[in-house]
Protein backbone atom coordinates (compact mmCIF):
# COMPACT_ATOMS: atom_id res chain seq x y z
CA UNK A 1 0.00 0.00 0.00
CA UNK A 2 1.05 3.56 -0.93
CA UNK A 3 1.40 5.39 2.13
CA UNK A 4 2.96 9.01 1.43
CA UNK A 5 3.21 12.05 3.78
CA UNK A 6 0.26 10.17 6.06
CA UNK A 7 -2.43 10.04 3.39
CA UNK A 8 -3.07 6.86 1.39
CA UNK A 9 -2.66 7.14 -2.32
CA UNK A 10 -6.09 5.90 -4.15
CA UNK A 11 -4.71 2.91 -6.00
CA UNK A 12 -6.69 2.87 -9.14
CA UNK A 13 -5.02 6.20 -10.39
CA UNK A 14 -1.96 7.43 -12.03
CA UNK A 15 0.26 8.48 -9.73
CA UNK A 16 0.70 11.99 -11.17
CA UNK A 17 -2.86 12.09 -10.20
CA UNK A 18 -2.79 10.22 -6.82
CA UNK A 19 -0.16 12.90 -5.40
CA UNK A 20 -2.72 15.63 -5.67
CA UNK A 21 -4.57 13.75 -3.16
CA UNK A 22 -1.78 15.60 -0.62
CA UNK A 23 -3.18 18.88 0.92
CA UNK A 24 -0.39 21.14 -0.29
CA UNK A 25 0.73 19.15 -3.55
CA UNK A 26 -1.25 19.86 -7.07
CA UNK A 27 -0.55 18.91 -10.27
CA UNK A 28 2.47 21.16 -11.02
CA UNK A 29 4.31 20.27 -7.88
CA UNK A 30 3.16 16.79 -8.80
CA UNK A 31 4.97 16.47 -11.49
CA UNK A 32 8.28 18.12 -10.23
CA UNK A 33 8.42 15.58 -7.89
CA UNK A 34 7.91 12.49 -10.28
CA UNK A 35 10.74 14.11 -12.24
CA UNK A 36 12.94 14.45 -9.47
CA UNK A 37 12.69 11.22 -8.29
CA UNK A 38 12.46 9.92 -11.84
CA UNK A 39 9.44 8.05 -11.56
CA UNK A 40 6.76 7.38 -14.56
CA UNK A 41 4.26 9.72 -13.96
CA UNK A 42 1.41 7.23 -15.58
CA UNK A 43 1.88 4.24 -13.73
CA UNK A 44 -0.92 3.32 -11.38
CA UNK A 45 -0.49 3.41 -7.72
CA UNK A 46 -1.40 -0.13 -8.18
CA UNK A 47 1.80 -1.28 -9.89
CA UNK A 48 4.44 0.59 -7.95
CA UNK A 49 7.72 -0.81 -6.61
CA UNK A 50 8.18 -0.31 -3.28
CA UNK A 51 11.37 1.74 -4.37
CA UNK A 52 9.51 4.21 -6.01
CA UNK A 53 7.52 4.65 -3.19
CA UNK A 54 10.24 4.87 -0.96
CA UNK A 55 11.99 7.64 -3.14
CA UNK A 56 8.83 10.02 -4.02
CA UNK A 57 8.08 9.99 0.04
CA UNK A 58 12.05 10.89 0.41
CA UNK A 59 11.33 13.95 -1.97
CA UNK A 60 7.90 15.23 -0.39
CA UNK A 61 9.76 15.04 2.98
CA UNK A 62 12.81 16.89 1.66
CA UNK A 63 11.13 19.35 -0.21
CA UNK A 64 7.55 19.93 0.54
CA UNK A 65 5.11 21.10 3.30
CA UNK A 66 2.29 18.61 3.52
CA UNK A 67 -0.74 17.87 5.47
CA UNK A 68 -0.63 18.83 9.29
CA UNK A 69 2.27 21.19 8.81
CA UNK A 70 1.22 23.02 6.31
CA UNK A 71 -2.60 24.00 8.04
CA UNK A 72 -0.93 24.77 11.05
CA UNK A 73 1.63 27.32 9.16
CA UNK A 74 -1.55 29.07 7.39
CA UNK A 75 -3.06 29.13 10.44
CA UNK A 76 -0.63 30.84 12.03
CA UNK A 77 -0.26 33.37 9.22
CA UNK A 78 -3.82 34.09 9.88
CA UNK A 79 -3.36 34.29 13.46
CA UNK A 80 -0.48 36.66 12.53
CA UNK A 81 -2.62 39.31 10.64
CA UNK A 82 -5.64 39.00 13.31
CA UNK A 83 -3.15 40.14 15.73
CA UNK A 84 -1.95 43.01 14.22
CA UNK A 85 -4.76 44.38 13.71
CA UNK A 86 -4.30 45.08 9.60
CA UNK A 87 -7.06 45.30 7.06
CA UNK A 88 -6.73 42.01 5.47
CA UNK A 89 -6.82 40.04 9.60
CA UNK A 90 -10.22 42.70 10.37
CA UNK A 91 -11.70 40.61 7.43
CA UNK A 92 -10.24 37.22 8.85
CA UNK A 93 -11.96 37.82 12.60
CA UNK A 94 -15.39 38.98 10.89
CA UNK A 95 -15.49 36.26 7.96
CA UNK A 96 -15.79 38.48 5.36
CA UNK A 97 -14.06 38.09 2.10
CA UNK A 98 -10.64 39.52 2.57
CA UNK A 99 -9.40 40.11 -0.78
CA UNK A 100 -11.07 43.07 -2.01
CA UNK A 101 -14.79 40.87 -3.46
CA UNK A 102 -18.08 42.85 -3.06
CA UNK A 103 -20.04 42.02 -0.15
CA UNK A 104 -22.92 43.56 -1.37
CA UNK A 105 -24.30 40.44 -2.81
CA UNK A 106 -22.46 37.03 -3.17
CA UNK A 107 -19.34 36.37 -0.86
CA UNK A 108 -21.64 33.27 0.66
CA UNK A 109 -18.36 30.90 0.80
CA UNK A 110 -17.06 33.45 3.50
CA UNK A 111 -20.34 34.61 5.37
CA UNK A 112 -21.82 30.96 5.21
CA UNK A 113 -25.39 29.90 3.77
CA UNK A 114 -28.03 33.20 3.23
CA UNK A 115 -29.93 34.28 6.02
CA UNK A 116 -32.27 36.70 3.63
CA UNK A 117 -34.83 34.56 2.80
CA UNK A 118 -35.35 32.40 6.00
CA UNK A 119 -36.11 35.69 8.19
CA UNK A 120 -38.93 36.95 5.40
CA UNK A 121 -40.13 33.26 5.95
CA UNK A 122 -40.69 33.63 9.62
CA UNK A 123 -41.95 37.06 9.00
CA UNK A 124 -44.78 35.73 6.44
CA UNK A 125 -45.48 33.20 9.25
CA UNK A 126 -46.29 35.55 11.76
CA UNK B 1 1.58 41.64 -10.41
CA UNK B 2 4.34 42.74 -7.09
CA UNK B 3 6.86 45.70 -7.05
CA UNK B 4 9.86 45.32 -8.67
CA UNK B 5 12.74 44.84 -6.36
CA UNK B 6 15.36 47.26 -8.59
CA UNK B 7 13.09 50.03 -6.51
CA UNK B 8 13.09 48.58 -3.30
CA UNK B 9 10.30 49.05 -0.96
CA UNK B 10 8.38 52.44 -1.47
CA UNK B 11 8.81 54.61 1.87
CA UNK B 12 7.33 58.17 1.85
CA UNK B 13 10.58 60.11 2.08
CA UNK B 14 9.77 62.67 4.29
CA UNK B 15 8.15 60.30 6.71
CA UNK B 16 11.49 58.86 6.54
CA UNK B 17 13.48 61.58 7.89
CA UNK B 18 11.49 62.37 10.14
CA UNK B 19 11.58 58.91 11.56
CA UNK B 20 15.16 58.89 11.70
CA UNK B 21 15.86 62.27 13.28
CA UNK B 22 13.63 60.65 16.25
CA UNK B 23 15.55 57.36 16.20
CA UNK B 24 19.00 59.61 16.50
CA UNK B 25 17.25 61.75 19.17
CA UNK B 26 15.80 58.72 20.71
CA UNK B 27 12.35 60.73 20.91
CA UNK B 28 9.26 59.03 20.98
CA UNK B 29 6.61 61.19 19.51
CA UNK B 30 3.31 60.99 17.52
CA UNK B 31 4.12 61.54 13.65
CA UNK B 32 1.11 62.87 11.96
CA UNK B 33 1.46 61.20 7.81
CA UNK B 34 -0.65 60.90 4.73
CA UNK B 35 1.37 58.27 3.24
CA UNK B 36 -1.03 54.97 3.18
CA UNK B 37 1.07 53.44 0.70
CA UNK B 38 4.23 53.76 2.95
CA UNK B 39 5.69 50.21 3.55
CA UNK B 40 6.12 49.74 7.15
CA UNK B 41 10.51 49.58 7.66
CA UNK B 42 12.26 47.83 10.54
CA UNK B 43 13.20 51.77 11.41
CA UNK B 44 9.55 51.85 11.98
CA UNK B 45 9.41 49.60 15.17
CA UNK B 46 8.14 51.30 18.27
CA UNK B 47 7.38 54.44 16.85
CA UNK B 48 3.58 55.33 16.75
CA UNK B 49 2.32 56.74 13.53
CA UNK B 50 -0.38 58.81 13.12
CA UNK B 51 -1.98 57.55 9.98
CA UNK B 52 -4.55 59.45 7.57
CA UNK B 53 -7.89 57.57 6.76
CA UNK B 54 -9.40 60.41 5.10
CA UNK B 55 -10.93 61.69 7.45
CA UNK B 56 -8.66 62.01 10.66
CA UNK B 57 -5.61 60.48 11.68
CA UNK B 58 -5.45 57.34 13.34
CA UNK B 59 -2.90 56.40 15.54
CA UNK B 60 -0.96 53.25 14.62
CA UNK B 61 1.57 51.72 16.95
CA UNK B 62 3.84 50.25 15.04
CA UNK B 63 5.13 46.32 16.55
CA UNK B 64 8.11 44.13 14.39
CA UNK B 65 4.74 41.71 13.02
CA UNK B 66 3.88 44.60 11.00
CA UNK B 67 6.89 45.55 8.99
CA UNK B 68 6.03 44.44 5.37
CA UNK B 69 2.83 45.88 5.62
CA UNK B 70 1.38 49.12 4.49
CA UNK B 71 0.66 51.81 6.43
CA UNK B 72 -2.50 52.02 5.46
CA UNK B 73 -3.82 48.80 6.01
CA UNK B 74 -4.12 49.70 9.74
CA UNK B 75 -6.44 52.45 9.44
CA UNK B 76 -9.39 51.85 8.50
CA UNK B 77 -11.42 54.23 6.03
CA UNK B 78 -14.80 52.56 6.65
CA UNK B 79 -16.97 51.88 8.85
CA UNK B 80 -19.34 50.02 9.64
CA UNK B 81 -22.44 50.70 11.67
CA UNK B 82 -25.51 48.38 12.36
CA UNK B 83 -28.06 47.65 9.36
CA UNK B 84 -31.22 49.30 10.67
CA UNK B 85 -32.99 46.05 11.58
CA UNK B 86 -30.48 45.07 13.40
CA UNK B 87 -31.47 46.41 16.89
CA UNK B 88 -34.57 45.07 16.62
CA UNK B 89 -33.59 41.88 15.81
CA UNK B 90 -31.43 41.55 19.08
CA UNK B 91 -33.99 42.58 21.26
CA UNK B 92 -36.42 39.90 20.31
CA UNK B 93 -34.11 37.57 20.55
CA UNK B 94 -33.07 38.38 24.24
Amino acid sequence: MARIAGIDLPRRKRIEIALTYIYGIGLTSAKKILSIAGVNPDIKVNDLTDEDTDKLRKVIEADYKTEGTLKLLVKEDIKRLKEINCYRGIRHKKGLPVRGQRTRTNARSRKGPSKGSVALKKKADK
Amino acid sequence: MTRSLKKGPFIDERLEKRISQLNKSGEKKVVKTYSRATMISPDFVGHTIAVHNGKKFIPVYITENMVGHRLGEFSLTRIFRMHAGDRKEGKAKS
